[in-house]
């Protein structure tokens, strides 16, 4: 008796019962579906992610405020107005795996162009801010140092700020009203769209000296805080730039112990890293509910196998007596358990695949089906169906000829 | 030699609450190509007997040798083996596969041995034709009246061209005609040198074998040998 004869005879035990055979395909479907979705979702997550954190810029540095309380945990990150701009020039100066430096003071103003006023975040940094994010001016052109010299009025805007406020005309070289300040504007931004919940075209950036002079009425040189401290990293010297930042703000800020750090200083690298463990943990969670489902399918094969196996002892019993041996009728309710759960898998891949894409398109979150994914649940799948089949097949392998035969 | 040998079988079912001795100390020896009919009263032991002598049970005590191998030694898959090459069993109530077509059915046991698909079609069409039923082939046992269900179950039995027949009541539900016609094709088969051993309660069917074997309460009452088969 030959493979393709085994798979025959299971095939027929399948179809002998058809509605059964179906609705235990259905409960597997079901589970490898929403497997497949569920990583596709949790990917789509993942990778997501980490194109926001590469957005952030090239070899960032992030360097902000606050203190990270005993054990770990923060208390107030970024409200303490710790750093300031003399801070930045120190690295500047002082680190060497430092390349660029670009400090930011950021707060949200009125912001007035002819009839129409908006409110919007006014961003005053640093010329070396378009290289250290990666982000740069799409018409006219970015402040220069020696506008930041000047403590120049000049502006400029973002994507969405140009077309809110000035829509389809040029705005290189219109004029708008910031907190009843007048600037011209001298570029638009890119567009970038959304990084790290924040709408990046929804911002407009000035000089951060023209900043401390006109918007922020800060007026003592020493005194100038800054929200944020960005730093650009040689090619792969990030840690070393971390170390010596680190080290430089603690002998400036007089700090002894590494406790009682007033700032924060964190690698792209960091960044990326916490955002893998979120959506790792996010892709878990999802995989254990599939799992689950799965688990519940397999279940339901192994039921329907049992039942199949007491409704067909006598069956059994003729075939045995007919001179089946053990294996033989092992491998016929093997093979039917497996090709119910294949073929819910089959089904499973199908529809978990369709159902990844509908949701990107339709709910717009973003799934990544890897081929993985897809042959880790068509493995599974026909695991299920040894696992939960096994039990089953070797229950009817055993029956004595006498007994089943006997049977009603 | 003899093809079948039982020494002190017993047989005894300890499921129940009370024991059940279904066979009770049986003696028994057939020589190749004899014909032997298994009478009895109902519960008197005759289905049990045969379940023994067709390996699909084993005796609870005594000594079963078949074709001088002895049953105890030979593992359940051996059984197996047994039960496909060497023996034919029409069982007491056919025991046909329902969702099956007759050809189907008389096909299994060709299915069980190994043998390719296309030999194993011709050999169960011709057992068919043997029995009579070559144009009922393709029903299922459910399209077919008990007699010809009857004659499908034999068509399976000796399909496999075994050495040893059992049937358990093989005219019980035909009429005389068709139960004559069996006769005929068991007689044809000793007459090839297969071993047949029937139970019946019909004295007329048991008279055209040539040794009858009487039953009761487990024992062996009576054991006689007539002359050749008609
Ligand atoms: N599995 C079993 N468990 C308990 N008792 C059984 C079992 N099988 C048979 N018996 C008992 O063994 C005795 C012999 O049964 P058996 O089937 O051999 O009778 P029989 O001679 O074939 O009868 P019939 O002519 O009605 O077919 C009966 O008393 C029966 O009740
Ligand atoms: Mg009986």
């Amino acid at each position: 008796m030959n493979a393709l004869e085994l798979l025959s005879v299971a095939w027929q035990g399948i179809l002998s019962n058809r509605l059964r055979s179906a609705l235990t395909v259905l409960g597997i479907l079901i589970g490898i579906a929403s497997v497949i979705t569920l990583l596709g979702i949790g990917q789509g997550a993942k990778e997501e992610a980490e194109s926001q954190v590469q957005a952030l810029g090239v070899n960032l540095i992030y360097i902000r405020p606050g203190s990270v309380g005993a054990g770990g945990i923060s208390m107030g990150k970024g409200t303490a107005p710790t750093l300031t701009y003399d801070d930045a020039l120190a690295i500047k100066e002082n680190c060497k795996a430092v390349k660029e430096v670009a400090a930011q003071y950021s707060q949200s103003f009125q912001v007035q162009y002819g009839e129409k006023n908006t409110m919007t975040q006014i961003n005053a940094t640093e010329p070396a801010y378009t290289d250290i994010r990666n982000f740069f001016a799409d018409r006219g052109r970015f402040f220069t140092d020696q506008e930041m010299a000047d403590t120049a009025r000049v502006c400029v805007i973002g994507d969405t700020v140009a077309n809110d406020l000035i829509g389809e005309e040029n705005p290189v070289g219109k004029q708008l009203l910031i907190r009843g300040e007048l600037f011209d504007v001298i570029g638009v931004m890119e567009k970038k769209g959304m990084t790290q919940n924040m709408d990046m075209d929804d911002q407009i950036f000035i000089p951060l000296t023209t900043g401390y002079a006109t918007l922020f009425g800060l007026n003592t040189i020493s005194g100038k805080t800054v929200k944020n401290i960005l730093a650009q990293s040689i090619d792969g010297e990030d840690w070393q730039a971390q170390f010596q930042i680190t080290n430089l703000l603690r002998l400036r800020h007089n700090i002894q112990n590494p406790e009682l750090d007033d700032f924060m200083v964190r690698t792209q690298m960091d960044i990326m890293q916490t955002a893998q463990s979120i959506t790792g943990v996010f892709s878990l969670l999802l995989g254990a509910t599939a799992g689950i489902s799965l688990l519940v399918g397999g279940i339901g094969i192994m039921n329907i196998m049992l039942v199949s196996v007491t409704e067909r002892t006598r069956e059994i019993g003729v075939r045995k007596a007919l001179g089946a041996k053990y294996g033989q009728i092992l491998s016929q309710f093997v093979i039917e358990a497996v090709l119910i759960s294949g073929c819910g898998g089959l089904l499973g891949i199908c529809l978990g695949v369709s159902g990844s894409s509908f949701i990107s398109n339709v709910a717009d979150w973003p799934t990544v089906v890897t081929p993985s994914s897809i042959v880790l649940s068509a493995v599974v799948s026909v695991a299920i169906g040894l696992f939960f089949g096994i039990y089953p097949a070797r229950k009817a392998a055993k029956l004595d000829p006498i007994v089943a035969l006997r049977s009603e | 030699m003899n093809v079948i040998d039982l020494d002190d079988v017993w047989r005894i079912y300890a499921e129940g609450a009370e024991p059940v001795y279904a066979l009770q100390g049986v003696n028994l020896t057939i020589k190749p190509g004899e014909y032997a009919a298994i009478v009895g009263t109902s519960g008197s032991g005759k289905s049990t007997l045969m379940n023994i002598i067709g390996c699909l049970d084993r005796p609870s005590k005594g000594t079963y040798l078949l074709n001088g191998i002895d049953i105890k030694n030979r593992s359940d898959d051996e059984l197996a083996t047994i039960r496909n090459k060497t023996v034919g069993f029409v069982f007491q109530q056919f025991n046909l596969l329902g969702s099956m077509s007759a050809l189907k059915n008389v096909m299994l046991p060709l299915v069980y041995a190994g043998i390719p698909g296309k030999e194993r079609k011709m050999r169960a069409e011709l057992a068919l034709k043997e029995v009579g039923l070559e144009n009922r082939m393709h029903h299922r046992p459910n399209e077919l009246s008990g007699g010809q269900q009857q004659r499908v179950a034999i068509a399976r039995a000796i399909v496999n061209r075994p050495s040893i027949l059992l049937a358990d009541e093989p005219t019980g539900a035909l009429d005389s005609t068709t139960a004559g016609e069996i006769m005929d094709l068991f007689g044809r088969l000793v007459v090839e040198g297969m071993t047949v051993i029937i139970v019946t309660h019909d004295p007329e069917t048991a008279g055209r074998s040539n040794r009858i074997i009487k039953v009761r309460d487990g024992k062996i009452l009576e054991d006689i040998v007539m002359g050749k088969v008609s």
